[in-house]
């Protein structure tokens, strides 16, 4: 019996451990918490953080947007459970915080957090994830056009011939997106006109790398290898897509979107044509100075994005615009653009710090792209 | 020939009764059998339904190929399923080795031993090795000493070294492998070549052939029944058959017009008229070595036969003085080594690991063992018939794709095809007793 309370006890205090280690690791820097600065204290509620590119780009991108603008950041993870970011938010309400910039795992559920968060005067900025909620500050990118962006530099390169387009999860609203933003790049103008033929079209469950592999062998096998072009719909599955083809010898214009390190270096040696790459320091950056703005009391219609974004990031106007959201509710929301990453522009991601050179450049010769 | 295998007092039994015999004769498993019937069915019925397209070479080379991964963990997924446990992180130890194998070669390498060099995959090949073992000997250790239940031990595997594999990569895809490596994972560069792969058929001929009049003289020796003559002859002749049709098939396909073309262009030959057979898969060689060499650990070994003894009755194996818990745990570290080999095709299939590679594979791997014939009451299942699960899952698989029915229609139709494949042989078999 005493045996046993030990053994609860030494479990107690150990999970207690680990909860306190990774609810720290967010804010990690001395005087990351705390407002006794004065300043406008803003609270991140991240869904997933240890999934790499929050650390990487988006954590520090806001971090400096909130301290240049004479703010504090703190942040919470909620390990993929939206439940638990529920309690994340109370934390955030507790501490003091201003704004909250919510990551959310799931729009529904975190409703009820939300809205106790608004009741406290606490303004929220729904971050790359929707929250349907009129009185928050939706800042995101733009989705569909990844898709159509996609099309455009496929057909610019290979205007005519066989199409196969890998797609994502059939259950992730985003893989329709993207198909659909495909269609408006002059996907659908070319089919109809007769000069591109879609030969194979496949969801692939999970995004999943090998299964994406599988899918486009038994395309390439079923049109005898006589395919001109592959739109596949990230970088993951193009990582299948492109050993399958380089297995029959094929090298063939590739799409992917994420900015992969691995897909880059494919961009570099010429087995893909572009990955279309979601500016997340941009995202991070517009986000700390809207809490900035919003903090001095400035109006959800009168805040503004950063005018220094990089150009390719830039939405048209500075201007915040309304958003109509699946729930038919009206957002204010900054929209940012995704950037095509090819051969000619690689420089910009290791530029700003996304990848290092040693990874774009991994095995190519040196000089036939620029930054390598 | 029927009269001299009807001896017993079946003599005067129905059709169906004399089939039963003739197959018993030969020793060949009822569900293995029924395996084979389904394949054929379904290759048949693709077959009418493309006006025989799909039966290409090419085509069935690609859907056996992509199996293999799932095979090879199935063959130990057996043993473990047979000992009445079961084995959920499969994937997740696939997953944490084959990011071992491409962060050594991606990032480890190129500053330390070098990128290419000829003893760089096989040392990346034993680190995976190691590392599986480890993991392996790790979940094994909690459950059969520790006397956790083997659900949980490896429910926990399959979070824990998910999130391991994160832990390895950094979050990033990983990629590409060394060039050696990618060999692993087959298609035409990744096969043995024509000629080699006629003198690999000639080999496991002549294996068959020694195995079956060693076998049988074995009997002989002390004094067991042995098959009659015809039974034995029969079954070499359809492994000669096999044998041949599997090379004929693997050299019938050829190189692919853009292979020939960079290899014409690399050897400064004309590309014209250039034919060069592709041969037998590694993946496929290395399938077939897993099957035999488990298929031996599980029938002519004292552990296999541990094994099986302890799923029939696990009290009575322990009394019967074996031990019980030093088994369990070789199994998993079996497991371990066969998810480190998968690792290796899996990874060279797609050159690079990413962060999801393995993802789902538990479910297909039991899929495959129970559809093979491994039943969950332990005791009952054999490696071959799990192999030819997998391959049967894969087929239908890979055929759906390719005649382009949607993804969820897909998983339709295989759903219902393997129930039906199950009750069919559980049907027979409940009105063959």
């Amino acid at each position: 019996m005493r045996k046993r309370l030990l053994a609860m006890a030494t479990l107690t205090v150990l999970v207690f451990a680990a909860c306190n280690s990774s609810g720290t690791g967010g804010s990690g820097a001395p005087g990351g918490t705390g407002a006794a600065g004065g300043g406008c204290l803003v609270g991140v509620s991240w869904n997933n953080y240890d999934q790499e590119r929050w650390k990487k780009a988006d954590e520090p991108a806001i971090k400096k947007a909130i301290e240049a603008g004479g703010g504090t950041y703190t942040s919470t993870d909620a390990h993929d459970a939206s439940e638990q970011q529920n309690k994340d938010i109370d934390t955030l309400i507790n501490k003091g915080v201003k704004v909250i910039i919510l990551l959310a795992k799931d729009a529904a559920s975190i409703t009820p957090a939300v809205t106790k968060a608004e009741q406290a005067g606490i303004q929220i900025i729904g971050y790359d994830r929707l929250i349907e909620d009129e009185k928050a500050l939706y800042i995101t990118f733009n989705n569909k056009r990844v898709g159509t962006i996609m099309a455009q530099e496929l057909l610019a390169v290979q205007p005519t011939g066989n199409y196969a387009i890998i797609k994502g999860d059939p259950g992730d609203a985003n893989a329709k997106f993207l198909r659909d933003g495909m269609d408006e790049g002059g996907l659908k103008a070319a089919v109809d006109s007769g000069k591109v033929k879609i030969v194979g079209e496949q969801n692939t469950p999970n995004w999943d790398t090998t299964g994406a592999k599988n899918e486009m062998q038994a395309i390439l096998n079923a049109n005898n290898n006589k395919v001109d072009a592959v739109l596949s719909e990230n970088d993951g599955m193009a990582t299948g897509v492109s050993q399958a083809l380089q297995a029959v010898g094929l090298n063939i214009p590739l799409s992917g979107q994420d900015g992969d390190a691995a897909a880059l270096n494919r961009v570099a040696l010429g087995q893909q044509t572009v990955s279309v790459w979601k500016n997340a320091f941009a995202l991070g950056e517009t986000a700390g100075n809207a809490a900035i703005q919003m903090c001095a009391g400035t109006k959800l219609a009168d805040v503004k994005a950063p005018s220094d974004l990089p150009d390719a990031s830039k939405p048209a106007d500075l201007a915040s615009h309304p958003f109509t959201t699946p729930g038919g509710k009206t957002v204010t929301s900054f929209i940012l653009n995704p950037t095509p990453i090819k051969k000619d522009n690689l420089s910009a991601v290791i530029d700003s710090g996304w990848v290092t050179k040693d990874q774009v450049c991994a095995k190519v010769t040196p000089g036939s792209v620029t930054p390598c | 020939m029927t009269s001299s295998v009807a001896t017993s007092e079946h003599e005067t039994g129905s059709l169906r009764d004399r089939v039963m015999d003739l197959v018993r004769a030969t020793e060949i498993d009822g569900r293995l059998l029924g395996m084979i019937v389904t394949l054929i069915g379904i290759e048949i019925g693709f077959g009418l339904y493309t006006g025989g397209s799909i039966l290409s070479p090419v085509n069935l080379l690609t859907f056996a190929t992509q199996a293999v991964q799932i095979a090879i963990i199935a063959t130990g997924m057996v043993l473990v399923i047979v000992s009445r446990n079961i084995d959920l992180s499969v994937g997740s130890v696939l997953g944490v080795v084959a990011m071992t194998y491409a962060v050594l070669m991606h990032e480890v390498f190129p500053t330390t031993i070098g990128v290419d060099t000829p003893y760089g995959w096989l040392i990346a090949l034993g680190a995976g090795l190691l590392i599986g073992i480890i993991l392996g000997a790790i979940q094994g250790f909690l459950i059969a000493y520790m006397k956790i239940p083997s659900f949980v031990v490896t429910l926990g595997g399959l979070l824990a070294f998910r999130g391991l594999v994160f832990d390895i990569s950094g979050g990033s895809t990983q990629a590409p492998d060394d060039t050696q490596f990618v060999v692993l994972g087959g298609g035409p560069l990744g096969s043995l070549g024509g000629t080699i792969s006629w003198a690999f058929g000639a080999v496991i001929i002549v294996a068959i052939a020694l195995y079956l009049y060693y076998n049988r003289r074995q009997r002989r020796r002390f004094g067991f029944p042995v098959r009659p003559m015809w039974a034995e002859v029969g079954i070499g002749v359809v492994g000669l058959l096999i044998v041949v049709g599997g090379v004929a098939i693997s050299n019938a396909y050829h190189w692919p017009a853009g292979l020939i073309e960079q290899y014409a262009a690399q050897h400064g030959i004309s590309p014209e008229g250039l034919v060069i057979e592709a041969g037998v898969p590694w993946p496929a060689v290395i399938l077939l070595a897993v099957t035999l060499v488990m298929t031996f650990l599980a029938t002519k070994r004292k552990f296999g036969r541990y094994v099986y003894a302890i799923g029939g009755n696990p009290e009575a194996a322990e009394l019967g003085g074996i031990n019980t818990r030093w088994t369990i745990m070789k199994i998993y570290i079996l497991m371990g080594i066969l998810c480190a080999i998968s690792a290796a095709i899996s990874s060279a299939q797609i050159n690079g690991a990413t962060n999801d590679l393995g993802n789902g594979y538990e479910l297909l791997v039991i899929s495959a063992a129970v559809i093979g014939g491994t039943s969950f009451a332990g005791g009952v299942g054999t490696i071959p018939g799990a192999v030819l699960g997998a391959i049967v899952i894969y087929a239908l698989r890979y055929n759906l794709q390719y005649i382009g029915l949607p993804s969820n229609n897909q998983d339709i139709v295989i759903a219902v095809v393997l129930i039906a494949a199950v009750a069919f042989d559980t049907y027979s078999r409940r009105n063959a007793t």
